[in-house]
């Protein structure tokens, strides 16, 4: 039996909880949690069918603001309680909120596998790369030399660099974004839901307590957008407040930052194609300061999810077999009578 | 020597570094963040290893791989970074090499939150990992000791070859408190069990696995002796005003240190309370609580504990049905006040060895039994 509803016209509001938000002032979380509230209502899909799962960290704190279900759940292991989830109940809208710490650090091995495995989902992993809740430490993110609490030398670690983790691991939508880009972070979020199997969302975030120059120049309106490219599917990488700069693939096949002029033309840059993984891997490499920092939709690609691929094993296994019957089962079995 | 006012975190690395410690391992998590830091600036002017791991699994099983290369080794963290070792905690003692853990208790289950507990008893003393063992567990109940025990813990964990617990709450981890260090240690040499070349030698391989049931049988009942032997050798505690005692109050760590002045103040109104508070949770002092409850002249014990009465099961099972024994606890969290733990024991002095109803049914909601 179905029932009809009549969908409800949501608003921001509608999605504000009534727990008063505990970051610290200026926390670019603040702004995160903002734009997804706005986003949400534009996506038509009801409350009660959205979950947020998080794990630990300043981040995890999100499902408390969130007017919707949520789950507060164990350090690094939201991936998995959220696999959990969308496979018994596909008809959620299920979204991880994760950082820097608890996903690449001791969440790590269960960010792979809930990628590789297309789970139907949305990943936004907030990345200030310092550890915020334990007060300053250094996080798998943070970049070599990084003196903190816990590195006072200096870390002598390789960070990660999380939109390539999220390739490796065949995520089929592989998005960046930054707190402080409001509109744009709105337009990932909305492209990450309407996205069917996992999407993958890095948001650069500022710690303004423990690492608050990280992002330099991108946090700041006035000069960001000639430290940012904003990838558009088929459309040539150009970018800089003028529109005066491009990038283009050099004779070595490395992505070159060149000057739109006399030497190079717009026909001499690369068209961004988002299902190009082997692009989208050559993309994840362009950091800040020595190239535009890539922001938007680095992949998207079309793959059966998780629990679509699961609901066709059952069916060919009905067909096959026919439906499950335990007593038929049973008495298939080896018996003996025992006399 | 002479003492200085020292954060309980801080004090047990400083104690760490100066017995010795070659290689610290952890993962930030409060209340116990402090000590991985002291440690991330002082290993390192010494020559000697820190690293901040990934995860308190990653953590663990580094400790394993620096005790197999003979290194003195050590973590340290909070009660669910301890869950998350689990797994370590076993091999590490299958493998008999030496480790030193140290847990700065929080409030549970789970998340629970980040307030000193003693939910972690149970956990250490009766949990810490699958097999028939325990490690062996140091609670102290000030900074003094926290530093003293910490040194102990080495030299217990190298003479054993064993897993060693110091357990803080977070009341010790965060406090301050005059105390004085140990002098610097020499680095004590590699032992020859350990992974350091094989050389001329035999070789020397490092394993928690016996395929043949016979021979993980040989080597569980070797392991058994061990402990056998710990046990006898090893139980510490501290007996305060039992010479005379009808009533004693049994407590560990920072709640024994509260029951003192309860003691104290009870004992200033002529009433004959003392304090029994083991130092060793495993071996758990059992001999000597039961000999105290065999003297005939204890009326009746009163358990308190920062948690719903986990080592209360230790003392019934040493104290016997003989005499009455009782509990009064908060949850952890709350940190119990010396004038809730001195009303409990009045009472149980007015009701001549009974808790009166009005605690056991626990009127404010706290646990008592």
């Amino acid at each position: 039996m179905s029932t009809n509803t009549i969908p409800l016209e949501l608003t921001r509001k509608d999605f504000v909880s009534d727990q008063t938000v505990r970051w610290c002032p200026g926390c670019g979380d603040y702004a995160i949690l903002a734009q997804m509230q706005k986003t949400l209502p534009e996506l038509g899909i009801p409350r009660e069918k959205i979950v947020f799962i998080s794990g630990i960290g300043c981040s995890s704190r999100f499902p408390y603001y969130m007017n919707t279900y949520g789950i507060h759940s164990i350090h690094g292991r939201a991936p998995t309680l959220a696999t959990g989830l969308a496979v018994t109940n596909p008809d959620l809208s299920i979204w991880v909120i994760t950082g820097d710490g608890d996903g690449l650090s001791i969440g790590g091995n269960h960010l792979l596998h809930v990628m590789r495995r297309n789970v139907n989902l949305n990943i936004i992993l907030f990345n200030n790369r310092v550890y915020g809740l334990t007060k300053g430490q250094y996080s798998p993110t943070s970049r070599k030399g990084f003196k903190t609490k816990s590195s006072p030398m200096g870390t002598i670690e390789q960070p990660i660099n999380p939109v390539a983790i999220a390739l490796a691991s065949e995520a089929t939508f592989v998005a960046r974004s930054i707190d402080s880009h409001t509109q744009h972070l709105g337009e990932v979020l909305a492209a990450a839901a309407a996205h069917k199997g996992v999407s993958f969302v890095e948001v650069y975030q500022n710690c303004v307590i423990f690492n608050p120059d990280e992002w330099g120049p991108l946090e700041d309106r006035r000069e960001r957008d000639d430290h940012m490219i904003y990838l558009e599917h088929g459309k040539p990488m150009v970018f800089g407040r003028n529109r005066d700069k491009g990038v283009r693939l050099n004779e070595r096949f490395e992505p070159e930052v060149v000057q739109l002029g006399e030497q190079y033309t717009v026909d001499d840059l690369i068209v961004y194609d988002a299902r190009s993984k082997a692009l989208a891997m050559m993309i994840s490499s362009m950091e800040h300061p020595y190239f535009p920092t890539p922001m938007g939709v680095i992949r998207q690609v079309s793959a059966p999810n998780y629990t679509e691929g699961l609901m066709a094993q059952i069916e060919a296994a009905q067909a096959q077999k026919g439906k499950g019957d335990l007593h038929k089962l049973y008495r298939a079995a080896d018996l003996w009578e025992v006399k | 020597m002479s003492k200085e006012l020292l954060k309980g975190n801080i004090a047990i690395a400083e104690a760490a570094v100066r017995a010795g410690c070659e290689a610290y391992f952890g993962y930030p998590i409060t209340p116990q963040t402090e000590l991985l830091e002291h440690m991330s600036s002082r290993m390192l002017e010494l020559g000697r290893v820190f690293l901040q791991s990934e995860s308190e699994v990653a953590a663990i099983n580094m400790v394993y791989g620096a005790a197999s290369a003979g290194a003195r080794a050590m973590t340290s963290s909070s009660s669910p970074g301890i869950s998350l070792m689990q797994e370590g905690l076993s091999y590490i003692v299958g493998s008999e090499v030496p480790a030193v853990i140290v847990d700065v208790v929080r409030g549970g289950p789970g998340l629970g939150n980040i307030q000193p507990s003693q939910g972690d008893y149970n956990q250490l003393v009766k949990s810490a990992g699958h097999g028939d063992y325990h490690p062996i567990v140091l609670a102290p109940a000030n900074i003094q000791e926290a530093i003293d025990l910490t040194v102990l813990a080495f030299d217990l964990a190298d003479v054993y070859r064993t897993l060693v617990f110091v357990v803080a709450d977070g009341t010790l981890g965060q406090m301050m408190e005059p105390a004085e260090l140990p002098p610097m240690r020499a680095l004590r040499p590699r032992p020859e069990w350990a992974l350091t070349g094989k050389g001329e030698r035999p070789q020397n391989i490092i394993s928690s696995i016996y395929l043949s049931a016979d021979l993980l049988e040989a080597f569980n009942q070797k392991l058994q002796a061990k402990l056998a032997l710990i046990a006898q050798r090893e139980v510490r505690y501290e007996a305060y005003q039992l010479e005379d005692a009808e009533y004693v109050v049994v407590a560990f760590g920072t709640v024994g240190r509260i029951a003192k002045t309860a003691v104290q103040n009870l004992r200033r109104q002529g009433i004959a309370v003392g304090l029994f508070r083991p130092i060793t949770l495993w071996p758990f002092p059992e001999k000597q609580l039961s000999e105290l409850a065999d003297s005939g002249r204890i009326k009746a014990f009163l358990v308190t504990e920062m948690n719903a009465g986990q080592m209360l099961q230790d003392v019934r099972l040493a104290v016997g049905r003989d005499v009455p024994v009782h509990f009064y606890g908060r949850m952890g969290g709350v940190v119990p006040m010396p004038e809730e733990i001195e009303t409990a024991l009045a009472e149980l002095v007015n009701g001549n060895g009974r808790l009166p109803k009005t605690i056991l049914e626990g009127k404010n909601g706290h646990p008592t039994r």
